[in-house]
């Protein structure tokens, strides 16, 4: 097609795209190349140097990444395996079945901000209702300022907040299901264990692969869970990328530096969530 | 091993989907459910094979009570008259499954899957996805499965009726084949369909079942010749049995002015509200004969079916050629009255040109 206006017709559209995507990312990759700081604001250029010293001299954006890929990957499967369940439960005919949908969607309508407000104040060491609880056993657990701990806290407040987005997207799944193949799988002398096994998990697998990779992309941002839990404390044991970005970004006004990890965390995810996508399709569908 | 059914009741709402069905099948042979659509066929068969609780009654196999058993300890194949199979395995995977849920060698699960796509004509498509089939391929898939379990029980709910005409034909031949081949000396074989046609190829033993009761048992050839009942009449015959509402008096049939002399397995029946059925077969055209006229005519493979009507009595007259009619033509037909059965008011069987009851 030969139509002389086409530009002026995909100009609003691309006017978007431009503004709030291509223009960004150019913008930091140009930025990522600059010394861009709080005593220098400018973009001079510096070429690699950011980058030379994210990869060489930064073990601390590393350690965030790899707290980050922990961090997310042990709260999706968590949410998948919970989520699987809860939505496996309610899909079958059991009584209150509705209530249950419902019920079971009300973490996910809550603001995560409050929520993890109320959460830190449930897990405070010394005035929280847990603690207090768990003083009849006589342990009092550090839940936010022990290293190890204050991650599966991170982990538990996580998971509460966004397991009900996963049942969602599983539930949505099960009901579309054809119900031929139980039918079937049933006469055919599978026992439901194996008719979960051999029917129902395949049969899901497509829908398992969006939903876990939707979550995990989700998973990657997780900011104002710690933000507001732990701070990334004690020390920087529940740090994680972004709020490692964050502080060397707006906290110390590195911008420079900053964009160079973003570009670089961009890339990184890009890539690695590529090869999660095509691991489990080839680990789920067989293809 | 027996199968033995006493008064299986199935009521889910205000309607009985399988009333008081009691039955007795034997090891080894053929049984055939025939009857309309939502007649309780598939009720019956989803009860047999626990995919349904029935209300009331119980069923027994092989001296055990079979409701005590769940589903899938039950030795029981099914296939289904939408062509079930599971989307996400391929075909031989598929045929394998139910193999695959007892402990079972896999050098033996290879050997009777082959064996099974044998005797479907499908070798050569083992690797095949379903949805990659045709209809009738899927269905032999399905048939496969359910064979290679040696089910002492294989039920088959209408298998056919979703297939073209063609296929049907074909398949059916085949199912005749691997019947008659003798599947296994024990297992109890049961066939459900509408069509009669079906039931009297099959040649097993019927259970005419409408609206959830039983109305008769019988060899299909005993069901075809002696309906008890104008309903089994109805139901065993594609077009259904012609009903005409006649007097017999002094060995003459009448009706809308027709009058026929009667044959003699109808000549002692005199009372009042006789019903006279005629096979749409038993009906010729004829060029002295009486006059009807058409209301419809529509052609079915290579058969003519003729709706005709006479005052208030309306036919239909099925002739073994293409003939093209047009509305509100006038024709002349002869009655095969000697093959004429007679129904009581009540619509129990009156006299059949058969010798059932009086004739």
């Amino acid at each position: 097609m030969n139509f002389k206006h086409k530009y002026f017709f995909l100009f609003p559209g691309l006017f978007v795209l431009i503004g709030i995507l291509i223009f960004p990312i150019i913008f930091v990759v140009r930025l990522s190349l600059s010394g861009w700081n709080s005593y220098n604001p400018g973009l001079d250029y510096i070429g690699l140097e950011n980058y030379i010293r994210l990869f060489t001299d930064d073990p601390r954006f590393w350690e965030s990444f790899f707290r980050l890929s922990f961090l997310s990957v042990t709260t999706v499967i968590l949410q998948y395996v919970i989520g699987f369940a809860l939505a496996h439960m309610v899909w079958k005919d059991i009584k209150f079945k509705r209530f249950f949908r419902v019920l079971f969607l009300v973490p996910m309508m809550t603001t995560p901000v409050i929520m993890t407000v109320i959460w830190r104040t449930f897990f405070h060491e010394s005035l929280g209702p847990v603690n207090d609880m768990l003083s009849v056993f006589g342990v009092a657990p550090k839940w936010l300022t022990d290293p190890v701990i204050a991650k599966f806290t991170v982990i538990i407040v996580e998971v509460w907040q966004w397991t009900p987005f996963m049942f969602l997207l599983l539930l949505a799944g099960l009901l579309s299901l054809p119900k031929e193949p139980f039918l079937a799988a049933a006469i055919d002398g599978a026992s439901p264990v194996r008719k979960f096994i051999y029917v129902t998990f395949p049969l899901m697998a497509p829908i398992s692969i969006g939903a876990i990779i939707i979550r995990l992309i989700e998973a990657s941002k997780i900011m104002d869970t710690v933000y507001v839990l732990t701070s990334g404390g004690p020390g920087t044991s529940t740090e994680t990328s972004s709020f490692y970005i964050f502080i060397k970004g707006l906290r110390e006004f590195q911008m420079g530096y900053a964009a160079s990890m973003s570009f670089t965390y961009l890339i990184i995810m890009i890539i690695s969530l590529t090869i999660i996508a095509k691991v489990l399709t080839k680990l789920l569908l067989k293809e | 091993m027996d199968l033995v059914a006493n008064n299986l009741s199935y009521k889910p709402s205000d309607q009985y989907h399988l009333n008081e069905v009691s039955f007795n099948f034997k090891e080894g042979n053929l049984y055939t459910i025939l009857g309309r659509t939502l007649s309780g066929k598939t009720t019956l068969l989803k009860t047999i094979a626990g995919l349904l609780t029935p209300d009331s009654g119980e069923i027994e196999f092989d001296g055990k009570n079979f409701l005590k058993i769940p589903v899938w300890e039950r030795n029981v194949a099914m296939v289904y008259q939408q062509f079930i199979n599971y989307p996400h395995l391929n075909v031989f995977e598929n045929i394998a499954f139910p193999l695959k849920q007892r402990k079972i060698d896999q050098s033996v699960i290879n050997e009777k899957v082959m064996d099974a796509l044998k005797s479907v004509g499908l070798l050569g498509y083992e690797n095949r996805k379903i949805q990659e089939l045709s209809g009738g391929q899927q269905q032999r898939v399905s048939l496969a499965r359910s064979l290679v379990k040696n089910a002492k029980i294989l039920l088959l709910d209408e298998p056919l009726v979703n297939l073209d005409y063609k296929l049907r034909e074909q398949l059916r031949e085949e199912f005749k084949n691997l019947f008659s081949k003798g599947l296994a000396d024990e297992t109890i074989l049961i066939y459900s369909t509408t069509d009669p046609r079906e039931t009297m190829e099959l040649n097993g033993e019927v259970i005419v079942l409408d609206e959830g009761k039983v109305l008769q048992v019988g060899p299909a050839k005993e069901i075809f010749e002696n309906p008890n009942s104008l309903k089994v009449a109805e139901i065993s015959n594609d077009p259904p049995m012609n009903i005409i509402e006649a007097k017999i008096s002094d060995n003459h049939i009448s009706f809308e002015g027709i009058d026929v002399e009667a044959p003699q397995h109808l000549s002692k029946l005199t009372e009042d509200g006789l019903k006279i059925g005629l096979r749409s077969s038993d009906i010729e055209l004829n060029e002295n004969g009486h006059e009807f006229e058409v209301e419809l005519a529509e052609i079915s493979g290579s058969e003519t079916l003729l709706h005709l009507k006479r005052g208030n009595t309306k036919i239909i007259v099925s002739i073994e050629e293409v003939l093209n009619f047009k509305i509100n033509d006038k024709v002349k037909i002869n009655f095969k009255i000697d093959r004429a059965y007679a129904f009581h008011a009540d619509g129990k069987l009156a006299s059949s040109p058969f010798g059932g009851l009086n004739g």
